[in-house]
């Protein structure tokens, strides 16, 4: 053969014994397969070779037959599905749920062999083809002819209701089947769960508990409703816990809440006789906590508690400071309020929980009614006076320490701590010259309360008058000391030496002493005067003690314990028996009210009237004579005459300490200012009152007009002035 | 006693096999043994007695391998059974994913050893290579996207109508998102999410400007965990800046628009930070006449970050050719021409870099055709490619540890790690190379 151009166009054929395939292959396959899934459903697979159905599934998709395959599977499972739809719509009654449930764990057994057998579908073909796998799809099957079908779904939400409303009317139901069916709806998706179950659920339930709410507060009392809302509420936790989706428990508490609780607030916290009011005035602990719990799960429900409580402390609080029976007794007055803060103090920590803004709340109400009686800071100290004095003497340190942390507790509420300040210095002295402190411990304690509540300004003189009572000891003991020999056996002295400023010295006139005293004193001056230069001492004589020893015409022998006052007039009756007002007062020259005071107290109180006066009257008039009273007895050797004095200040004292407070406030003011116009330059005139009141606020509420008069004088002495465009900015002159 | 009670024995393809039941468990449920021995098929009942066998009509010999795959957890695959019929059969019994978890070890850049090299059919340049997350790959070649599986079988490509790819991202698995230029006169080019298993386009990532849709140029795409998709977008009319879609609805969600004289619509690189919650965008040269290296917030609209080399004198040392940032050092590195790394500190807002000359032996020895040297980061390693080799740095001072170098394929012009392995494309031959790290010695 000659080489041509044909020769060259050899081919290669193709391998023409191609694989036949038999035609028949893939419906015979299937068939095997077919069957089995039929047998699966008919629980007949014991005699399945699970191997074989393997690899005949297999097989088909490696040949290209999957899409049969699959669309096979489809039918086949739809055809049992809709058996078994027909076999659970034919149920009666109560076998309705227990032949669904049946059929679902037949159905998701049977799934789980089908899935096996074609699991390299479900591995190779189905992700490429963009389908369902195996499982979801039977999941979807199930959802669409058995769950959805119109003779199976209105029937299912029906007895699932209905078995609920059972089990809220005390009934006992089969919850491990209603677990069951509730869990097959879960595990078809979420939308089918909610849509098929949770929304109609939800809409009965409100409808449930609207009705009921209504029944119950016809009739029960807010204390009762509230303990069904309760029950009701754990009810339905519980049984969410049981066999409902966990998602669904805030949304049912939420039906409950709002039907039972939301739209009933004002209607319960405000019931007659069981509400709210009522609750507090008899320290319902147990029902309060529950009205808490409950309404702290409603928008404004907290807010519409505590308002009311707010209300009705500050209503209550008004009258009680606004009482003029109770302001008759100032330590009762602080131990009403005492008694009510640790009442609603004690609601606050077992019923409300602690709740920051109820404690709020109770503080504000606190501030506002104590402030309403100008009084308040007066009575508090005389209250501190009254436990440090004597009241304290059988209590235990701890309880002086909780008492005085309560009077601190009322003390963060004066608005006037100033005010306060006064009149404890004044008690404090008075404490503190006559002896009558009982302990050192609780009075420094108070001090230091004070202090890290107000700083170091507003104690340190009362420190100061601390440090007072110990220099004198020191003093004292020194002068001793030095002058043993030659005071032998002549009256004690025991002098105080008080710094000016530190104490609330009124100047007074110094009273004539008798000559033993006098030439006692003198001798202490020279050697006090000797021992620091500088100085400059002025007797009170006003504020003295004295003890005297007296024996009576009847030989009785008795232990006086007066005032210097009293010694004074007492003294001048070692020489005569009997004077007149006129002349003790001129030997004396004690201040004429301070003298009525004392003669009062000498000669006209009962059992203590060592004097006696002619004429016999209560009140002492100037030309009384007074004389020994030789039948004066008593059962005590030592008998202490107290002065006539009336613990509450009268009403002229109280003018002027009022008096004495603005004034102190003045230069506290200027100061303020001054301090705020140096660091700000210029400034506006609400804005000074505003910044003002800020920076005193820790000691007292300073008045607008008054801040604006000290604005007034600070420009007058050029340290401030007006801007010339602007008449409402300052500012500040260096 | 002695006797195991959980025996097993099978018939495979004519072989008798004997193991336990216990063995087979390590198949996992969702595999052939895992379903034959569920109560439901009633198979273990019997299986104590060894008289029952099972017979499955498959290839004995990798029967054998994967039963000792069960057995020991490695894979030993011998000389007589070809991979590709191994895979088969794993495929058949469900075990693939236990082949593939026993085939390479994890990571390590200083323990890589060359496994395959792959020869493409499309000749000239590849535009970039980028590792599945499972340890395949895709290379897009002008107008294609060839994709490979992990046992690197190539799966149907994706051709996007003779328009030049830019970029491809894996999203996952299943779907890669790709970047293509626009073509003039058609509503053409743009980004699309494209199936990797077929091939097909799922959806297009579509860009409007007041509310009208665009056509545009995808140029560099990156991605977040928040499911966002990033990139690079040049408009036809000056809508030039980054685009931002929701990868689940494929909506467009953001776009930040690149401001006057910087440039964020043709970078070369985008990269999501996850600590700073922010976006790496660099433009280099040559596709600019100047480097921009900046860092976008897109909470409040922001660039956080930027560098650029405006104004400064440019000599090849100071070109920078790939920029990668490493959050843990809050540093940003770039490379120039002849591999000198250069290192910028992310806390300072405006960055200036400090290069560490390691390589200047490098010139003058350039070959012919080079490649741009490419960054990649990986576990604390930093990773450069130059010429035909990789360059591994570790260390908190990155110094060079391993060098990966293959003679065969001229110049790398892109790599990529991913799945444990690394992926090399090589420019002059159209071959690309997988690195696998060595498997751990026996004792």
């Amino acid at each position: 053969m000659s080489s041509g151009p044909k020769k060259r166009n050899f081919q290669i054929e193709a391998f023409k014994h191609k694989v036949v395939v038999d035609p028949k292959y893939a419906d015979k396959t299937w068939r095997i397969l077919e069957h089995a899934i039929h047998e699966i459903y008919n629980h007949n697979a014991s005699g399945l070779s699970f191997e074989e159905l393997y690899r005949n599934a297999y097989n088909m998709v490696l040949h290209k037959f999957g899409e049969k395959l699959y669309s096979g599977l489809v039918s086949t499972m739809t055809f049992h599905l809709h058996t078994m739809s027909k076999s659970i719509e034919a149920a009666h009654g109560a076998s309705f749920l227990e032949e669904l449930n049946m059929k679902w764990n037949d159905h998701t057994k049977a799934l789980q062999m089908i899935r096996d057998i074609l699991m390299y579908m479900d591995r190779t073909f189905i992700p490429s083809t963009h389908k369902t796998a195996v499982h979801e799809l039977g999941l979807n099957l199930w959802r669409d002819y058995v769950i959805h079908s119109s003779k199976i779904q209105p029937r299912l939400l029906n007895t699932l209701l209905d078995l609920i409303l059972r089990e809220r009317t005390g009934e006992v139901i089969n919850r491990g089947l209603m677990r069951n069916i509730i869990k097959m709806l879960m595990d078809l998706g979420p939308s089918v769960y909610q849509e098929d179950f949770e929304k109609p659920f939800l809409e009965v339930s409100a409808e449930f508990y609207r009705a009921e709410s209504l029944e119950f507060i016809e009739c029960s009392d807010c204390g009762d409703y509230l303990k069904k809302a309760e029950r009701r509420l754990n009810e339905e936790i519980e049984r969410v816990s049981h066999y409902l989706d966990a998602k669904t428990e805030v949304k049912i508490t939420n039906v409950v809440e709002k039907e039972m609780i939301a739209n009933h607030m004002p209607r319960l916290v405000h019931m007659e006789n069981s509400g709210l009011v009522k609750m507090l005035l008899d320290d319902k602990f147990e029902d309060l906590g529950r009205i808490y719990n409950l309404f702290r799960r409603v928008a404004d429900g907290l807010s519409t508690i505590r308002d009311v409580m707010t209300s009705h402390i500050r209503d209550t609080g008004k009258q009680l400071v606004t009482d003029p029976e109770k302001s008759k007794n100032p330590v009762e007055f602080v131990d009403t309020l005492l008694d009510k803060r640790d009442k609603y103090d004690r609601i606050i920590s077992l019923a409300f929980s602690n709740d920051k803004t109820f404690q709020n709340a109770l503080n504000a109400s606190f501030e506002y009614f104590i402030n309403l009686n100008p009084r308040s800071p007066e009575y508090i100290s005389l209250f501190v006076d009254d436990k440090l004095r004597k009241g304290l003497k059988g209590e235990k340190e701890e309880d002086i320490e909780i008492i005085l942390d309560k009077v601190m507790m009322l003390f963060r509420y004066l608005q006037e701590k100033d005010v306060f300040e006064k009149y404890y210095k004044q008690h404090l002295a008075k404490r503190l010259l006559s002896g009558k402190t009982v302990s050192d411990d609780a009075e420094r304690s108070l001090i230091i309360k004070l202090k890290t509540e107000c700083g170091y300004q507003f104690t340190s003189k009362l420190e100061g008058m601390f440090t007072d009572m110990k220099t004198s000891q020191d003093t004292m003991q020194g002068f001793y000391a030095a002058h043993a020999a030659e005071l032998g056996n002549g009256p004690t002295l025991v002098v105080q030496v008080l710094t000016t400023g530190s104490w609330p010295t009124q100047s007074s006139i110094t009273c004539n002493l008798p000559a033993e005293l006098s030439a006692l004193c003198e001798k202490f001056r020279s050697y006090y005067l000797g021992t620091h230069t500088g100085r400059r001492l002025s007797w009170q004589t006003n504020m003295g003690t004295a003890d005297l020893r007296a024996t009576f015409a009847n030989g009785q022998k008795y232990e006086l314990n007066v005032s210097t006052y009293q010694m004074c007039v007492l003294m001048l009756f070692n020489d005569t028996d009997s004077l007149n007002y006129r002349e003790i007062e001129q030997a004396t020259e004690i201040p004429s009210s301070d003298l009525k005071r004392c003669l009062q107290s000498l000669a006209c109180v009962k059992g203590k009237n060592v004097l006696q006066k002619e004429p016999m009257s209560k009140d002492i008039g100037e030309d009384d004579a007074f004389s020994v009273n030789d039948k004066f007895t008593s059962k005590l050797r030592k008998v202490k005459i107290g002065t006539v004095v009336a613990q509450k200040e009268t009403e002229p004292e109280k003018q002027e300490t009022r008096q004495r407070v603005e004034e102190d406030r003045k230069p506290q003011i200027e100061a303020a200012i001054v301090r705020i116009m140096k660091s700000r330059r210029v400034l506006d005139h609400n804005n000074i009152i505003a910044e003002v009141t800020k920076q005193l606020q820790s000691r007292f509420l300073a008045n607008p007009g008054e801040i604006k008069k000290r604005i007034e004088s600070l420009i007058e002495r050029d340290f401030l002035e007006r801007d010339d465009s602007d008449r409402r900015l300052y500012r500040y002159l260096a | 006693m002695g006797v195991q009670k959980d025996r097993v024995r099978f018939n495979v393809g004519g072989r008798v096999f004997e193991t336990t039941a216990t063995t087979l468990a390590n198949a996992g449920r969702n595999s052939l043994f895992g379903a034959m021995f569920d109560e439901n098929w009633d198979l273990q009942s019997n299986a104590g007695t060894t008289t029952t066998e099972h017979f499955i009509d498959r290839n004995p010999d990798c029967f054998a391998v994967l039963l000792d795959l069960l057995r020991t957890g490695e894979l030993y695959i011998p000389s007589n059974v070809p991979e590709k019929l191994l895979y088969r059969e794993a495929l058949f019994y469900g075990l693939l994913d236990h082949v593939r978890a026993a085939k390479w070890g994890p990571f390590d850049g200083n323990m890589l050893l060359l496994a395959r090299s792959i020869r493409g059919l499309a000749p000239g340049d590849g535009t970039a290579i980028r590792a599945s997350p499972d340890g395949g790959c895709c290379v897009a070649h002008g107008s294609m996207v060839h994709i490979y599986d992990w046992m690197l079988e190539e799966h149907h490509p994706i051709s996007l109508d003779y328009q030049r790819v830019n970029d491809a991202v894996w999203v996952n698995l299943e779907n890669i998102v790709i970047s293509a230029c626009e073509r003039l006169g058609r509503d053409e080019g743009g980004i699309g999410l494209f199936s990797s298993l077929t091939g097909e386009l799922r959806y297009k990532f579509r860009v409007s400007h007041e509310n009208q849709v665009k056509s545009y140029t995808g140029g560099a795409l990156s991605f977040n965990s928040d499911y966002k998709l990033f990139s690079s977008c040049k408009g036809r009319s000056n809508e030039y800046g980054i685009g931002v879609w929701d990868q689940v609805t494929g909506k467009q969600v953001d776009f930040f628009y690149e401001p006057a004289g910087w440039s964020l619509g043709e970078a070369d690189k985008l990269q999501w930070l996850h600590g700073t919650n922010c976006l790496l965008v660099a433009t280099l040269f040559p596709r600019k006449d100047n480097c921009y290296i900046s860092l976008l917030d897109f909470r409040d609209k922001s660039m956080v970050w930027l560098w650029s080399d405006i104004g400064a004198p440019l000599t090849d040392e100071r070109r920078v050719r790939d920029a990668i940032a490493m959050e843990e050092t809050h540093s940003v590195c770039v490379v120039n021409e002849y591999e000198d790394l250069g290192f910028m500190d992310l806390r300072r807002s405006v960055g200036s870099v400090r290069w560490s000359s390691r390589s200047r032996l490098m010139k003058g020895k350039m070959v012919d055709e080079p490649c741009y040297p490419k960054l990649a980061l990986h576990e604390g390693q930093l990773f450069s490619s130059m010429n035909d080799s990789i360059s591994v740095f570790s260390g908190p001072d990155w110094v060079l540890t391993s060098r990966l170098r293959n003679s065969y394929g001229g110049s790398i012009c892109d790599f990529s790690i991913g799945g444990d392995r690394l992926f090399s494309l090589h420019s002059e031959e159209n071959v690309f190379n997988v690195w696998e790290t060595r498997p751990s010695p026996v004792m």
